[in-house]
């Protein structure tokens, strides 16, 4: 990110996340020339990493590259794009920037991108994901292959959903040699695996911290400055050097009582994704209230591990399995998301809660208004519902954002004088 | 007495209000209202400043301006803002006590807001980012009828039997009119047509707040007694309107600029007051 929020984290682990998110790129860029690592297209949420790590190949996201682009604020043009080949104004921004990056051969880092072996389209939750990769695979000439991941249905999928999954996983492996000549390694994927309950259990710790108040850094928008490493070293022990320095320095701030606001005012809980074109701005509005995110739904995209689920190196494939079908926000149901915000305002103390309802996502947004009546009229947490989008900024409205964020402040502040009609300060 | 402004600043038109408190409570000295324009920072001082002189005070004299609106980071002599939601609810609960609920339908805004007991908002709603079911959408069904804004809603009443407008847009309600228009419709149908739309829009809008009695409307639309009588059918419950609705933001701004001054009130009334000559 290019510019600097008042209120954004910056240890030493930040210098460190660009590090490694450089030299991912560079691995990539190596690839677009030598074929070397192989890559594979995937998806964030509820993905099989750790699989790749058996063959030594790399994960490559085209959800990060959308959102690297708009955090840049260079979304429109690939928008526009797409749009002109006849992309609809409703569909996915992310999708069109994505396509219209490879139209116009435009890339987040200006390094290369590779040619993926093999687009894996791990479908979890969200349909757009299987539309969205057969155009990848169509534009790069890359061979597909469609993953069929159930909805969870009740609380934990059945036997036969992990079965189906792992089968297919299994499958996946063969192709992956096939198109590699490479032979899978399962000592090295289960190793992976090994490495991702390890992140996955400091991650964990780490997003606990934010129990502390003040909040040691901003659930929403640091977290997702640390998802980068998180999805793309998951499996790695990179990965588990990077949390394991990240929670030591979080965890010293949280005991020293440092929080990221000289005094924090306000804890929230924000759902929905950000919207990336104006990601800092709109971080600015949080932090001219000093009020801090002390969880977000959308740092669980990737996997849902604050409440306990760990990958399993004893069972590797069930646990991959387990994960993509279960453990992530995605693939999950409504009332499993209501529960779990409910969790975050009542066990990490939040006043209230922040709905983004996001133009582009259904997957995400479909709901949020009757998400929003469950909290205010049932739980009685006030509940602010904005608009816009995570990725075209045509959708940003800055004065009307601001307005609503501001007076949702402004009635939790009068609520906690409710006797003696304060006026609220406010820094300016 | 200790004087106190609020200033609002909204996308059609500037608002201001002073209000001081004296040992006999709290009085709304004056008001002013003119026509934002392109620049906003000089509407917000040609309404304060007139507000001023229709109270016959000197700028000097007023110890604190609270700003709110769209405009509100625009105004160089407010201490500080405020969003007219914080302001509308506590204009609302010291003109009309015992406001649960605020109807606010501005220039490019609909709102509803709920209202605490003491005049702290506890939930609100805002129409999303297109004009539907404001007072720009009523601006325009006025014009394609040649019909002033002032005069659609006394002639609103007058209907019998109200069209069917199905489009909340802006800038298709037009085509809507057109067609009814070349069917031979009576233009009160029409307008009583276009007031209902607007209404069940509201109506949708405000159940995501709890809607309770009192139920006050307040903002420029207000002024609409189509739009007050038909608010009331969809709701099926009265609305109070006061003379000077779309004061309300400014009044609860300058109300807040006067517990700045350290000053505590619960309510009082729309006493007479100075009013400005206007644009
Ligand atoms: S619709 Fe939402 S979940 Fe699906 S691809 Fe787009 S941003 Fe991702």
């Amino acid at each position: 990110m290019a510019e600097k929020s008042a209120s954004e984290y910056r240890g030493s682990i930040h210098q460190q996340q660009k590090e490694l998110m450089l030299d991912w790129y560079q691995r990539l860029d190596h690839a677009a020339e030598t074929g070397d690592p192989p890559t594979v297209s995937m998806m964030i949420s509820g993905n099989c990493v750790e699989l790749l790590e058996g063959f030594g190949a790399i994960p490559l996201y085209p959800e990060v590259n959308a959102l690297q682009l708009a955090i840049r604020h260079q979304s429109l043009e690939p928008i526009l794009a797409a749009e002109e080949m006849g992309y609809a104004g409703d569909n996915c921004a992310y999708v069109k920037a994505d396509i219209g990056c490879m139209l116009k051969g435009i890339t987040p880092t200006g390094g290369r991108l590779p040619k993926p072996t093999l687009v894996l389209c791990n479908f979890v939750g969200c349909n757009t994901y299987v539309k969205w990769f057969e155009h990848v695979a169509a534009f790069t000439g890359a061979p597909l292959y469609v993953l069929d991941v159930p909805f969870l249905r009740g609380d934990q999928p059945s036997q036969a959903d992990i079965d189906y999954v792992v089968r297919q996983l299994k499958e996946v492996v063969l192709q992956i040699e096939m198109l590699t000549g490479r032979k899978f390694d399962y000592d090295r994927f289960r190793q992976s695996v090994a490495y991702s309950s390890e992140v996955e259990d400091l991650w964990s710790q780490i997003k606990h911290l934010a129990k502390y108040s003040p909040s040691p850094f901003d659930a929403y928008f640091d977290a997702i400055t640390l998802m980068g490493p998180l999805y793309v070293y998951r499996g790695k022990r990179e990965g588990v050097e990077f949390f394991r320095a990240a929670l030591n320095e979080l965890k010293e701030k949280a005991q020293a009582g440092n929080g990221i606001y000289e005094q924090e005012r306000f804890r929230v809980v924000v759902e929905g994704p950000p919207p990336y074109p104006y990601f800092r701005t709109f971080r600015d509005m949080f932090a001219s209230w000093s009020a801090v995110a002390v969880a977000s739904t959308y740092s669980t995209v990737g996997g849902l591990w604050e409440f306990g689920f760990r990958h399993d190196p004893k069972c590797p494939f069930e646990s991959v399995a387990m994960h993509m079908l279960a453990q992530n926000v995605t693939n999950r149901n409504y009332l499993q998301r209501y529960d779990q915000i409910r969790r975050y305002v009542q066990e990490w103390k939040a006043d209230g809660v922040i709905i983004h309802f996001v133009k582009s996502c259904r997957l995400f947004s479909a709901g949020q208004g009757d998400m929003r009546d469950y909290f205010t009229k049932q739980l009685g947490v006030p509940t602010l519902y904005i608009e816009s989008d995570l990725e075209d900024p045509r959708y940003f409205a800055e004065a009307q954002t601001k307005n609503r964020i501001d007076a949702f402040f402004e009635s939790l502040e009068h609520a906690k004088h409710t006797a003696g009609h304060a006026v609220f300060e406010r820094s300016r | 007495m200790r004087i106190a402004a609020g200033v609002d600043v909204g996308s059609t038109q500037t608002k201001a209000v002073l209000v001081g408190a004296n040992g006999d409570g709290v009085n709304v000295l004056s008001r002013s209202l003119i026509d934002t324009g392109a620049n906003v920072r000089r509407a917000a001082e040609k309404a304060f400043d007139e507000c001023c002189q229709a109270a016959g005070i000197s700028q000097s004299d007023v110890g604190f301006v609270v700003g709110t609106g769209y405009g509100r980071y625009n105004i160089s002599f407010g201490h500080t803002q405020m969003t007219e939601i914080s302001c509308h609810a506590r204009g609302a609960h010291f003109l009309c006590p015992g406001t649960r609920t605020v109807i606010d339908m501005g220039g490019q805004d609909a709102k509803a807001i709920g209202v605490g007991p003491s005049g702290e908002v506890l939930d609100f709603v805002m129409n999303d980012k297109c004009a539907a079911g404001t007072g720009r959408f009523l601006a325009n069904a006025a014009e394609v009828m040649g019909l002033g804004l002032d005069d659609i809603g006394p002639l609103s009443l007058r209907a019998t039997r109200p069209v069917k407008i199905a489009t909340v847009c802006t800038v298709f309600v037009e085509s809507d009119i057109l067609s009814y228009l070349s069917q031979g419709k009576r233009p009160e149908d029409i307008m009583e047509g276009v007031h209902l739309a607007i209404a069940k829009r509201t109506l949708s809008l405000a159940r995501r707040v709890n809607i309770e009695p009192l139920i006050t409307m307040t903002g420029g639309v207000a002024r609409n007694i189509g739009m007050v009588r038909a608010l009331e059918t969809v709701l099926g419950q009265k609305i109070v309107v006061t003379p000077d609705a779309q004061f309300m933001g400014a009044v609860g701004a300058a109300l807040f600029s006067l517990e700045k001054l350290g000053e505590s009130f619960e309510s009082g009334v729309w006493r007479d007051h100075a009013v400005s000559s206007g644009n």
